[in-house]
């Protein structure tokens, strides 16, 4: 990868001009994207910005987001009137001599701000003077007001690639090593769980896997062997695509580009179908370990019939899903409940503002949900226009259920839907390693949708239940 | 110094008050050395100096004024807040939304969400301007919501570019004819979130609390708070006073009920600025006796309220009946916490009263942590010095910490202190970082917990639960590790690395 290339990669139209004013905001800004550098075992954030940026895009998105948690001693040079007026390149040059001082990390991330941006700091000379010492540092520009935490992670990855992984010595292609691109850390509450899942599913058909990201991760040694890997496996509708499509040209690694993230045992076969076929795998080792999997999982589903069957039960059982959620939730869930659990579609909303060049593609993803039926995303980054949509929705008839997120909780009640909470921001789930992707993921969706509809029909709703 | 009310942005804490973020000593020392700034009406021996501020070069993220004055515009019933910003101010939004839902149970009112805008400021406005977006903005608001107030929040972005926020707004107003209130809260501005505080009671006098001069009710006290359960009217209903209970999500109607109250008391000096406000514009007496933290205190701070609002008949009944019937309890509080050492970390004020409970309880107190300092208080009246009537009565603490939620700094703080318990505001850094280092930690979201005599009881029951909890803080520490340097972890000065430039 050319390292002399400009950092700041020039954002798409639409992050330029932003969507209108958003009320019930469902994701944080380019700062933010200090989230994935926090995922990342032995890196750590040095934020040049106001005093209030970095904490408040961290507690966002790690707080009020499943509760995850996460390590935020984040080094700031909280910018203050002095910086403003005189500019804050020497505050940033002391606060990173003194991180140095003070922490120990494999990798430091300076990300900047809006303040940085507007009074025109020259961060990546101060930056740059580090870096020719040998501190291993690089410089991501994640100006609030260009883009969002989605663009910022971008802008973070590119910079990890472009300044510090592209300068570790040259190493050989591993035969069977794919780098993982997949859902954005934090702002999924689930993605800890979820990338665990993908990483033993794709080990599972005999690949290594550069994870990348959370707890499954190896850290920076996988960043380090991003190169050396056979392919780049882009695993969400539109996020990751530009990282891979830079590694395609610096390192030749093709990109396999599979939209929707697989829950189930149908997607996540015809998952590892496409990716040992792209990989070389024998069709046969894919198939073992497929056959195992889906044996242990249909005895559950079998099970599951007693309750979905009604045999035991009086429970008004959804029968229209209607999601409001980034496009990789919104899409999988979907996916899965009406491909898998026979539901309906109903409202589909994508949350995250994706660039509008990735659009078509995304809205091509929701076609063929089960055969023959499609789903209709609508993007709208505001709740309450997103509301006014799923309370216009034509549903006579059907018993809706809601994936969404704590926004969701008074438009699922007016429509008399149960809500499962699955995007940000979520305040009534405490999310550990839970994940709802793959096999072993598509077992807890159901188990937290069903006690979700159970609950809401027996305790919160009894004369909806009784009649 | 009056407020000034004239202007629509408030003066910032460091200019009135001289508030300073970063200090370390005895808090005996920082009493003495505040003693300066209230010229000389407590305390003012020699030794006594204008306090300095120290730097460090390191630094964490913190918090922003700009977040306080959102908040707590925002839970504000018949509102809209809109935040003139890039969107990432406004991804507060999700906290206020759980913050609001969980004051809403507290206090039996219907859930709601709270309802924020954000202009979603982008790169063409920050070259061409956001005041179009902002109007657009408001009559949006107004289209969607029918709300009786529209605050407008500014931002470090719409400060630098220099929109003309007040403008928009009373054009705006001029044309939805609600009022539309400008809340300058630049996180820039200041260094300590606490001014965000200031700037939505600066709002609030300047366009909220209508003038009711033929409507002054003397039964009637106000009573400023953070939000959480009501513990005052308990205390002050048998004083015949009925309390009107402000900020913390409460209804409009209770703001425009201001200036008809006998008296206003402040749960805690840093939320001052509109108790003085009141008695500086409307001539409703603010109470100055030291918070009612403790017992000797709560008496004191009844005794004056009684007195400011002629009910001094009233009052040792009220005190001799609250003493006894909380006397059993409070003997087995301390009997349990007899020997524990406790930390406390809060702002200011608040920590004051929060050492004054725990000394009340018997723990012992010789380190603690605030996230700032105010020199002195808007009304100028040493009365108000919390942090000398607490050393004056209780006795000094002697590692005295003044650190905005820094990390590095609570680390060595309580590396040095080793106490048993940590007690902590603003939970977000403070809370885990004692839970990580394996000590039990009682974050205290509601900061009416401690008030009066019921107070003690609140504190010492949750000191008693989450002490078990060591077990588990203890296996985390075990396995886990922050990632400073070793010499920085073995720490015990907050302030080494200023020592070692």
């Amino acid at each position: 990868m050319n390292v002399l290339t400009p950092i700041a990669a020039v954002p798409s139209a639409s992050f330029i001009a932003p969507p209108g004013p958003i009320e019930q905001v469902r994701y944080a800004c380019a700062l933010g994207a200090l989230t994935s550098v926090i995922a990342i075992e032995g890196a750590i954030p040095i934020t040049h910005c106001g005093p209030g940026c970095a904490s408040k895009q961290f507690h966002a998105l790690s707080g009020i987001s499943g509760y995850q948690g996460g390590e935020f001693h984040v080094p700031s040079t909280n910018i203050g009137n002095k910086e403003v007026i005189f500019g804050g390149a020497d505050r940033l040059d002391e606060l990173i001599a003194s991180t140095l001082k003070i922490m120990e990390a494999e990798l430091y991330v300076v990300q900047s701000g809006c303040i940085p941006g507007l009074v025109g700091d020259d961060v990546d000379n101060v930056v740059r003077s580090y870096q020719r010492r040998g501190v291993p540092i690089v410089f991501a520009e994640t100006l609030g007001y260009r883009g969002n935490n989605f663009t910022g992670h971008e802008t973070v990855v590119k910079a990890i690639l472009e300044q510090y992984v592209a300068k570790q010595p040259a190493a050989p292609k591993r035969a069977g090593l794919v780098n993982v691109w997949s859902l954005l850390p934090y702002q999924n509450p689930f993605w800890r769980g979820d990338l665990t899942e993908i990483r033993r599913l794709l080990e599972g058909i005999g690949l290594e896997v550069n994870i990348l990201f959370g707890p499954a991760s190896a850290g920076l040694a996988e960043w380090r062997a991003v190169p050396s890997a056979e392919f780049n496996l882009v695993l969400s509708p539109w996020l990751g695509l530009s990282t891979a499509r830079d590694l395609e040209a610096a390192y030749g690694q093709p990109t396999l580009h599979i939209p929707a993230l697989p829950v189930g045992a149908r997607q996540t076969a015809a998952f590892l179908r496409a990716v040992g076929d792209h990989a070389g795998i024998a069709r046969s080792k894919v198939d073992t370990f497929v056959a195992a999997e889906e044996r242990t999982y249909y005895r559950y589903l079998r099970d599951f019939a007693h309750f979905y069957s009604g045999c035991t039960s009086q429970y008004r059982l959804p029968s229209e899903v209607n999601v409001v959620a980034d496009s990789a939730y919104a899409l999988a869930v979907s996916k899965f409940l009406v491909g898998d659990l026979g539901l309906n579609p109903g409202v589909i909303v994508v949350t995250e503002n994706p660039p509008d060049s990735e659009r078509d593609g995304i809205v091509a993803a929701f076609r063929d949900l089960a055969p023959g039926i499609d789903g209709e995303p609508l993007f709208e980054t505001d709740g309450h226009r997103a509301h006014a949509v799923i309370r216009a929705h034509d549903r006579i008839g059907e018993l809706p259920i809601v994936f969404g997120s704590t926004w969701e909780a008074n438009i699922a009640a007016e429509i008399g839907a149960p809500l499962v909470e699955v995007s940000y921001p979520v305040t009534d789930e405490v999310v550990l390693n839970r994940a709802y992707v793959g096999y072993r993921g598509a077992l807890q969706l159901i188990e937290r949708t069903y006690t979700t509809v159970v609950r809401q029909s027996t305790e919160e709703n009894p004369e909806a239940a009784a009649s | 110094m009056p407020i000034n009310l004239r202007t629509p942005q408030a003066e910032t804490r460091e200019q009135r008050l001289g508030t300073i973020t970063q200090w370390d000593g005895s808090a005996a020392q920082l009493a003495r050395d505040s003693a300066f700034t209230f010229g000389c009406g407590r305390d003012c021996g020699p030794g006594g100096r204008r306090l300095c501020e120290l730097s460090s070069p390191y630094s964490q993220a913190s918090m922003c004024a700009e977040q306080i004055a959102v908040t707590n515009a925002t839970i504000i019933r018949d509102t809209v807040v809109i935040q003139h910003a890039p969107i990432g101010c406004a991804s507060s939004q999700s906290f206020t939304s759980r913050y609001s839902r969980d004051l809403a149970a507290r206090r039996g009112w219907k859930p709601e969400d709270p309802r924020s805008i954000c202009t979603n400021l982008g790169e063409q406005d920050m070259v061409f301007g956001g005041v179009e977006r902002l109007a657009d903005t408001i009559r949006d608001a107004y289209e969607r919501h029918h709300p009786r107030v529209i605050f407008v929040a500014t931002s470090c972005a719409t400060g630098i570019i220099g929109d003309d926020v007040d403008g928009t707004a009373r054009q705006l107003e001029e044309e939805i004819g609600i009022p539309v209130v400008p809340l300058h809260c630049e996180g820039f501005k200041s260094r300590h979130w606490s001014s965000g505080w200031d700037v939505i009671e600066h709002g609030i006098l300047r366009r909220l609390v209508p003038h009711r001069p033929d409507d002054k009710n003397p039964d009637l006290i106000n009573v400023i708070h953070l939000g959480g359960p009501d513990v005052f009217s308990p205390l002050l209903n048998p004083l015949g006073l009925e309390v009107n209970l402000v900020m913390g999500g409460n209804p409009l109607e209770r703001l425009a009920a201001l200036s008809t109250a006998a008296a206003t008391v402040t749960m805690c000096f840093v939320l001052s600025y509109l108790a003085t406000g009141l008695e500086q514009e409307y001539g409703v007496p603010e109470i100055r006796a030291p918070l009612p933290y403790g017992l000797d205190a709560s008496d004191n701070w009844l005794r004056d309220i009684a007195r400011v609002t002629g009910r001094t008949h009233l009052v040792e009944a009220v005190i001799a009946s609250e003493r006894a019937r909380i006397a059993p309890e409070l003997d087995r509080l301390r009997r349990l916490l007899k020997g524990k050492k406790g930390f406390v970390a809060a702002g200011a004020a608040f920590a004051h009263g929060l050492i004054a409970d725990l000394r009340e309880l018997g723990v012992t107190v010789d380190d603690a942590y605030s996230f700032h300092h105010d020199p002195s208080t808007d009304s100028g009246d040493p009365e108000q010095d919390s942090l000398g009537h607490l050393v004056q009565t209780t006795g000094d603490v002697r590692n005295f910490t003044v650190s905005p939620d820094q990390h590095f700094q609570a680390h060595a703080a309580l590396k040095r202190a080793r106490p048993d318990f940590v007690i902590c505001r603003h939970s977000g850094t403070m809370a885990v970082l004692a839970a990580r280092m394996g000590i039990p930690v009682l974050p205290i979201f509601y900061s009416n917990d401690g008030i009066g005599y019921d107070g003690l009881l609140t504190i010492g029951r949750a000191i008693l639960r989450v002490l078990p909890r060591r077990r588990f803080y203890e296996d985390v520490e075990a396995h886990s590790a922050f990632p400073y340097r070793r010499e920085w972890l073995e720490e015990t000065d907050p302030f080494a690395l200023e020592a070692a430039e």
